[in-house]
């Protein structure tokens, strides 16, 4: 069985990859995503369907074209259309003339026996405990590698000779592939952050911070957003991110399901209440949420980032510009699309940024 | 409380269960004020309210709040959550009440039950039983008007299906000689989609008198069965999650499988659902050559020429194929 995973920055890349490498799956990663994986799937994918979709596709067909047998995804049951990403791929990529099996992971619901067979084609004959020692040097991976970018997000405006932090962060990346322990990967988190540190300007302290929140794919995929966090960092803004794979993975794995599918309100539900009392699908409360957490800490403001026609971040971006309005707190949002031009982004990015700092300083002399 | 005036704007949801609300809040003894049909003026509103990347049926709805929101005490605008295990609204349905007051200030006070059935079986009801506390305190007044309301909903909701039979009846294979050039051929021709788009004549730029005039016979979602339409979405490999799409699904897939003349699947812009469900459809139509079916995309700027062309082409390919096929059996 060649697996094929699409790729989400480095969490695929690295974690995903290793999780299945160690239960002795052949993985075929496809190529970094790239104008062609876009081209692709913008042909083959409906028209007005969102962006994730159209890149995921064309990862599939690429991962496909290098020999891969196997797809795997992930799957919800809505509203977000995110759920049903899958089963319509799968649709696609048959009618093309692939051969290959498509393996969805979801929360069963009337498919239980779907997913076990799923399941225990991917335990591949392993036991459980090397099931679980996989699963806990992954998962150590996961955390590792989004404590380092977000460590490098504050590094990046702070650093003495631009472009250090990602050549560090790099270095530290590529270790992490090979190791094969928790504790080894622990040790370079502490190596990585040790040398992030060494390149900070300890003089900078006061710098404009942005909360970047939004659709989850966007949010984490550097070619989609066109690397916006390292862009805002050349800019001398510190960025604090606001979507995580983490509280993803853990909720599916708590077994939410079981317990009737009512989610506990956590402290950014709780904030986006006054706006948006119910949960839209995707990300849509927890942006307007983390909007008014992020003004309440006195961040300089935030950007949304949403890819077109997503549905529930296109409700949050009418309540968020209320709460911008109410709050006095700058968002700037951006909806990224096939069509999105680099220079175009650019020139909002800094327009943005230029008026968070004349912002600031007007605060600080009055 | 004495007489005040309750806002339903005709639009979204209304069209799927404008019977029950009304029906409910007149029993309660409000006077239940439904905004006019949509108009250009009406559209032009809710464009310049609503931010543009929203869906031109939500630009609707808010165009109808604006028409409404001076005329009336409160607005009627639930937020319809999921009415059936496993299946849900699209989500700018789940946030609209947020949306509305958001964007539209000063707003009347919106009356926003949630109707979830998730958190528990008698949640339908009880949203209702709720909203009329907030009305009238007769509580023995507010249970009978959902009652009756609920069984006026659901005997009309029953009526107008289809039997058995009904479409092969439908079906009249009437011999068709050369040099006919079409004249008195009827035509079966399934309109789908959201009902919002189907019973909305401006928004589909009347489609259905169009289609009526050629002397098409109309084949839509309402008129098949609930349960034909559970059996057919047993095809899928997954089960679809949203109420009306599920609707629409079934439906294409039950007018396919009686082979019916064509089906126009009518959709919006930038309509979440319908751009996988429409993937959908058309895969499960190449299965069927013998059907002809066709997608028309709406937004605030479909013009009305633009679809009579389509519409005429669509349907002079089927007559065009059945004299074809009539010739030649």
């Amino acid at each position: 069985m060649k697996v094929t995973i699409p790729n989400l920055g480095n969490i695929t890349l690295i974690a995903a990859k290793s999780l299945f490498v160690n239960l002795g799956h052949e993985v075929i990663m496809p190529p970094p995503n790239s104008k062609r994986t876009l081209d692709l799937g913008v042909r083959y994918a409906p028209e007005y369907c969102c962006l994730p979709l159209k890149i995921v596709l064309g990862n599939f067909i690429e991962g496909l074209e290098k020999g891969a047998d196997t797809l795997l995804m992930v799957g919800g049951w809505g509203p977000c259309r995110f759920g049903y990403y899958a089963e319509t791929q799968k649709r696609i990529l048959k009618s093309l003339g692939y051969k290959f099996e498509m393996i969805s992971l979801e929360v069963p619901r009337g498919n239980l026996l779907h997913q076990l067979h799923y399941v225990h084609r991917l335990m591949n004959k392993n036991s459980f405990s090397t099931l679980i020692k996989s699963f806990r040097l992954a998962w150590a991976q996961v955390v590792a590698i989004e404590d380092l970018e977000q460590e490098a997000l504050r590094t990046r405006p702070r650093e003495k000779i631009k472009g250090e932090t990602t050549k560090i962060l790099q270095a530290g990346f590529s270790l992490m592939e090979r190791a094969q322990s928790v504790e080894e990967v622990e040790k370079i988190k502490q190596k990585t952050l040790k040398n992030l540190e060494r390149i900070k300007d300890q003089g900078k302290e006061d710098l404009i911070k942005i909360k970047l929140v939004g659709e989850f794919y966007v949010a984490l995929e550097p070619f989609v957003n066109h690397n916006i966090e390292e862009k805002l960092g050349y800019l001398g803004v510190e960025v604090e991110r606001g979507v995580s794979v983490q509280p993803w993975v853990t909720s599916a794995l708590n077994l939410n399901f079981l317990k009737g599918g009512q989610k506990k309100e956590g402290p950014v539900e709780k904030a986006a209440r006054p706006y948006l009392p119910h949960s839209v699908g995707g990300e849509g409360q927890p942006t307007v949420g983390n909007v008014v957490l992020a003004s309440e800490r006195g961040l300089d403001g935030a950007i949304q980032v949403i890819p077109f026609t997503c549905m529930p971040e296109i409700v949050a971006e009418t309540v968020v510009k209320k709460v911008s309005e109410d709050l006095d707190f700058p968002v700037l949002t951006l909806i990224y699309d096939e069509q999105t031009g680099e220079e175009g982004l650019v020139t909002r990015l800094e327009a943005f940024v230029d008026l968070l700092k004349s912002k600031k300083l007007n605060r600080c002399l009055t | 409380m004495g007489n005040f005036k309750i806002g339903v704007p005709r639009a979204l949801l209304y069209y799927e269960y404008s019977l029950l609300w009304i029906d409910f809040l007149e029993g309660l003894g409000a006077e239940v004020i439904v905004s006019s049909p949509t108009t250009k003026e009406l559209l032009d509103l809710g464009v310049k309210s609503a931010i543009s990347e929203v869906c031109l049926p939500v630009k609707v709805f808010y165009g109808h709040v604006m028409s409404l929101k001076d005329k009336v005490d409160f607005l009627f605008v639930p937020r319809m959550v999921c009415v059936e295990k496993g299946a849900y609204f699209c989500p700018k349905f789940l946030g609209l009440p947020d949306m509305l007051k958001s964007s539209l200030s000063p707003l009347p006070p919106l009356i926003e039950p949630t109707i979830d059935v998730r958190k528990s079986a008698t949640n339908f009801k009880n949203a209702f039983l709720e909203v009329g506390k907030s009305i009238t305190s007769n509580s023995k007044k507010i249970y009978c008007s959902f009652i009756q309301a609920q069984k006026n909903f659901w005997l009309y909701s029953a009526a107008n299906k289809l039997e058995e039979g009904d479409l092969n009846q439908l079906q009249i294979n009437q011999p068709i000689n050369k040099s006919s050039k079409g004249e008195g051929i009827s035509l079966n021709v399934a309109l789908i989609g959201h009902s919002y788009l189907l019973d909305d004549s401006f928004v589909n730029l009347n489609l259905i008198s169009k289609l009526k005039k050629a002397g098409v016979n109309i084949l839509t979602a309402e008129m098949v069965s609930k349960k034909e339409i559970e059996k057919q979405l047993k095809k899928l490999y997954k089960p679809l999650f949203w109420t009306l799409s599920k609707k629409t699904v079934g439906a294409a897939l039950y007018f396919l499988e009686k082979k019916i003349d064509g089906i126009i699947h009518l959709s919006t812009f930038e309509c979440g659902e319908d751009s996988l469900v429409g993937e959908i459809i058309r895969q499960e139509s190449h299965k069927y050559p013998s059907v002809a079916y066709t997608e028309f995309v709406f937004d605030e700027h479909t013009g009305e020429a633009g679809i009579n062309t389509r519409t005429e082409a669509f349907l002079d390919m089927i007559i065009r194929r059945k004299i074809y096929e009539s010739n030649h059996t």
